[in-house]
């Protein structure tokens, strides 16, 4: 009699934990992450992949999205942007991943957006960008121009300067970045003969591209700085660079000799955050700006609870590759945590994981309080943020100088400043 | 049995327009003279930034001796603010030694006087549990302009030329006078000079057309390069207020101006094409040994340069708190010297002779294993050391990280020079005279020691010098070494100018095979040749590109894209030095100098 009670509670028991285990294999929901793991992008995107498995742990940990969890799909884009179509195709129709958070650079991002278009598949874009696009399949909460670079010439002309000079890498975001910054200029009130760097011109004397523009990799920036002095030399002149990775090492050690300081021509960098300068000299660069819609010297108990719990993460995470040491949180990664937050909120309005209703969920305006503050979606795929303005400190931290509150992320902006 | 006094509504009014009008009176005393102290403190605990501003302001033209080190102190994050355990926020300012507990005796900033408790103790505190003062950069101006006129009479020359050229690009009216009295006492030549412009600068604005006169002659002679904007601000003023004199004046001064500028920038570009030059020199002589004498095609050159560049970087490590390098799945600790101040800037004199031994012992280390087993196949050559050049590169990596590495700039190599409005940076000049350096020394080198006669008989006929006794093999080792030693010497000095990564040697490899193929392969006077021509043509085409550019609209079909891309002068100008090179090797395929040796196989 008590053998079989035994054994009937011991089959009992055995059946209900084989039917646990059957639910938890069913009840996960496959999400991909496409970043670059190797190459040149790899320096910056891995810590974007960092924070994306941070966040799925911990979301996961509180019970995951409509009660499954997270099982994420990790590909390599390998710095190689029709590899990033492939991997693309792979996840959307191998895989089925629900949702994919990836891509940095822009050229990335237009090459997977056909396939994301074709399969109908949803990809969350984390990294500040150019605008001029509006997917239905994109989910962009990276900063549109005017989530960054506008903010960054208004606290230019509260503090009074006069003359901009644009300077950037050679490619789609600096070039069009500038562009829409040369219309905001003159829409100010700024004369052309203050807007430095040269002017490109097509057959009929239209301005097609502002500004001065150098290779990536380009190591001499004697010229440049010297042509920069001579702006600068009647005074309140001011520098927005769109210079990218190693690049700003020859250009602040050479800004630096030639005697220009924050003080005298400041300059504002877009691709500089705080992940950046673990390859960045800090010191040549104090009192420089930086213009983002987070910093990780935000003093609110929600970013220091961010802060905090992603350094215990790393330090118990048995990623391979992970690296532990010196890490620290940027505007893109919070963005990369914050898209994960807002589409976990679009399919738990929408009650499933259907693209289109995630989609139609997500356009509804949803709110999420994310370290940077609180941020919204709205109809356009982008969301409203807060923007900030730090000065740098010699430790690679942003002192918060400015912010602006609730910016609407607007993608179309050529042609909008008159 | 008294009654209690019941007040009536007159002496009620009364009462209370006599305590309002005693406190109007105190305050009426109290708001004419806040002392600098009050204003400062007042300031520091403003929450917004034009208040602030306003409140720094004031202090402007006040003699008050604690304004500037108050100032100094706010701007280097010494000032602090305290709260009370009542809530209120006082500024203060930590004074004295530190004891055990890291606490400091605390001076009020409105009073001066030590910040006391409840009980009238005096309070110590510690920098590390206050908040300090913030401070932005319009904030910083704010402070620097009311420091300005402090530093008018500071010791440092260049202190004083700074201070005056701020007051005169603001064509700041009120401290016109200041400037002028300053002129009056001012010896040094150079403050004299920044005094004259800044004055006339601001005296542009002047209602007086006389005045007016006067300055924009002042600034003709000056030939000042900051009036350029003031003058053609000046130039319209006057074409719209149609008064001839002074546009013709306005105009001549822009022309003494525009032809300074044209000698600022030739000789600008004179000298940074130098110092390009040098960089490619340095970058290349050690090319010119390996490849030009020895005929190694070694694609590792450029590894060699990064061995240098991150051997800097340990050195400066050692310098400082040590390091740990993850080797092959061990930490090999690296114990630090722990230098500060002028000891630690030493470190990169150090690291001068180090980035040469150890690029050179890497380099003999390879000359024995892969390159003297093929000395007569310059293709497999090719490949092996391309080969050796990858395995270098993801060594450094495992190493180092795929990250750069930071090498700071000592103190003696940042800054500049400013002769004439022409800069030269401090590190720009340093390269310049180590390049001289190099050159000389592996001239004495090659022609007046031993080891260099034999290096000069093996590479002119190695079968001959052979016969006669010279042990090749060995000679070959070491003139591997010197090369390979002079590669790493060029990393440290690039380490000064761009970044340290591990792929740092692809950016110069390139450039140096140029240099090298230009000048003539074997001769090392032809290398030296062809950098500076090389690095000058380059500076000199992205200079003058962007000034020519609207004149190649003329070109049929193609002027706008040939007009846009002499924009891009940094990237046009070095397709053109390319293109240059090719065609120059069509007509001369020896390169500059042609070596002749009896050598049959050549």
């Amino acid at each position: 009699m008590s053998t079989s009670l035994r054994s009937l509670l011991t089959a009992g028991a055995l059946a209900a934990s084989a039917l646990a285990s059957g639910v938890s294999a069913a009840e996960t929901v496959k999400v991909g992450v496409l970043h670059s793991l190797s190459g040149t992008m790899a320096i910056s995107e891995t810590s974007l992949r960092d924070i994306l498995l941070f966040t799925f742990d911990e979301i996961n940990a509180k019970g995951g999205v409509l009660g499954k969890k997270i099982e994420p799909v990790v590909v390599d884009g390998a710095s190689n942007w029709p590899l990033f179509a492939e991997k693309a195709k792979q996840l959307l129709e191998q895989d089925k991943v629900a949702v994919t958070f990836g891509c940095w650079t822009s050229v990335s991002r237009k090459s997977v957006l056909p396939v994301f278009e074709k399969n109908n598949g949803l990809l969350f874009y984390p990294v500040q960008y150019e605008g001029e696009e509006e997917s239905q399949n994109v989910a962009y909460t990276a900063e549109a121009v005017n989530q960054q670079a506008t903010p960054a010439v208004d606290y230019y002309l509260a503090e009074g300067k006069k003359k901009f000079y644009l300077l950037g890498s050679d490619y789609v975001y600096p070039q069009t970045t500038n562009l829409v910054l040369l219309e905001y200029l003159l829409s100010k009130g700024v004369k052309l003969e203050n807007i430095g760097g040269g002017f490109r011109k097509d057959g009929s004397g239209k301005i097609i591209s502002a500004g001065k523009y150098t290779p990536f990799g380009h190591t001499d920036y004697q010229q440049i700085v010297a042509e920069i002095k001579q702006f600068a030399a009647s005074g309140d002149a001011c520098v927005i660079s769109t210079l990218n990775g190693d690049t700003n090492v020859p250009f602040f050690k050479e800004y630096a000799a030639s005697g220009l300081t924050a003080e005298t021509c400041p300059v504002v960098s877009f691709s500089i955050s705080e992940d950046e300068f673990r390859g960045l000299p800090a010191k040549q660069l104090v009192g420089q700006l930086g213009c983002w819609t987070y910093f990780q010297s935000i003093d609110t108990p929600a970013n220091k609870k961010f802060v905090a719990d992603f350094q215990a993460w790393l330090k118990k995470s048995n990623v391979p590759g992970l690296v532990k040491e010196g890490r620290v949180t940027c505007s893109p990664m919070v963005l990369s945590y914050v898209g994960v937050y807002l589409w976990k909120a679009a399919v738990e309005k929408a009650g499933s994981f259907d693209v289109d209703k995630v989609r139609a969920a997500y356009k509804s305006g949803l709110s999420f309080d994310g370290p940077g503050g609180k941020v919204t979606t709205q109809k356009n795929m982008h969301v409203t943020k807060n923007v900030y303005i730090g000065e740098t400190k010699a430790d690679g931290q942003f002192k918060i100088v400015k912010s602006f509150n609730n910016v609407y992320g607007e993608p179309w902006l050529k042609g909008k400043f008159k | 049995m008294s009654r209690t006094p019941v007040l009536s509504p007159v002496r009620t009014i009364f009462l209370i327009l006599a305590a309002a009008s005693v406190l109007l009176v105190s305050a009426l005393r109290a708001a004419p003279a806040p002392s600098a102290r009050q204003l400062v403190a007042e300031a520091a605990l403003a929450e917004d930034a034009a208040k602030k501003r306003e409140l720094i302001g004031r202090l402007m033209g006040q003699s008050d001796p604690a304004i500037a080190p108050l100032l100094e102190a706010w701007r280097t994050d010494a000032l602090f603010v305290f709260t009370a355990p009542d809530g209120a926020k006082i500024p203060v300012q930590l004074t004295g030694e530190k004891d055990p507990a890291g606490t400091q005796a605390a001076a009020r900033i409105d009073t001066g006087a030590p910040l006391a408790d409840a009980a009238g103790q005096p309070l110590r505190l510690a920098a590390s549990a206050l908040a300090a003062v913030e401070h932005t950069s319009s904030l910083r101006r704010a402070m620097k302009a009311v420091l300005d006129l402090a530093d008018l009479a500071a010791p440092a020359p260049a202190v004083r030329i700074k201070a005056i050229l701020t007051i005169g690009l603001a064509q700041d009216a009120e401290k016109l006078p200041a400037l002028v009295a300053r002129l009056g006492v001012e010896t040094d030549p150079g403050v004299i000079r920044a005094l004259r412009e800044s004055i006339a600068i601001a005296r542009l604005k002047d209602a007086d057309d006389a005045v007016k006169l006067t300055a924009l002659g002042e600034l003709r002679e000056l030939n000042s390069l900051a009036s350029t904007d003031f003058l053609t601000r000046a130039l319209k003023e006057a074409e719209t207020a149609e008064k001839p004199a002074l546009v013709k004046a306005a105009k001549d001064a822009l022309r003494a101006v525009e032809g300074h500028r044209s000698f600022v920038d030739f000789f600008g570009t004179l000298f940074r094409g130098v110092s390009l030059g040098s960089i490619l020199l340095i970058a290349a002589l050690g090319l010119a040994i390996t490849f030009g004498l020895m005929r190694v095609i070694n694609m590792a050159h450029g590894e060699m340069i990064a061995v240098g560049a991150y051997t800097t970087y340990l050195v400066q490590n050692i310098f400082g708190a040590g390091i740990t390098i993850p080797f092959f799945g061990f930490s090999l600790p690296i114990f630090g010297l722990n230098l500060t101040g002028a000891a630690y800037q030493w470190y990169f004199i150090a690291a001068l002779p180090l980035s040469f031994l150890a690029a050179a012992l890497v380099g003999i280390g390879l000359e024995r294993s892969v390159i003297r087993f093929l000395y007569r196949r310059p293709l497999e050559s090719l490949l092996a050391t391309w080969g050796v050049s990858l395995v270098m590169q993801q060594g450094l990596r495992l190493m180092f990280g795929a990250n750069n590495v930071q090498v700071s700039s000592p103190v003696y190599l940042s800054g500049n020079w400013t002769v004439n409005d022409i800069i030269f940076g401090w590190n720009r000049v340093f390269v310049v005279g180590f390049a001289i350096l190099i050159v000389f020394g592996m001239w004495l080198v090659l022609t007046k020691t031993p080891l260099g006669l034999l290096i000069r008989a093996s590479m002119q006929n190695r079968t001959m010098a052979s016969c006669m006794g010279v042990r090749t093999e060995r000679v070959n080792m070491l003139t591997f070494g010197l090369g390979s030693g002079l590669a790493g010497l060029a990393g440290a000095f690039l380490s000064q100018i761009g970044n340290v990564g591990p792929s740092l040697g692809q950016g110069y490899i390139i450039d140096s095979f140029m240099v090298v193929v230009v000048g003539g392969v074997g001769s090392i006077g032809g290398t030296i040749i062809s950098a500076f021509g090389i690095g000058g043509i380059d500076q000199v085409l992205q200079q003058y590109l962007p000034s020519i550019a609207p004149g190649l609209t003329w070109v049929p079909g193609i002027g706008s894209f040939l007009q846009n891309l002499a924009q891009d002068a940094a990237v046009f100008g070095k397709i053109l030095v390319l293109a240059g090179i090719i065609l120059f090797l069509q007509w001369r395929p020896a390169g500059l100098f042609v070596t002749r040796s009896r050598n049959l196989e050549d």
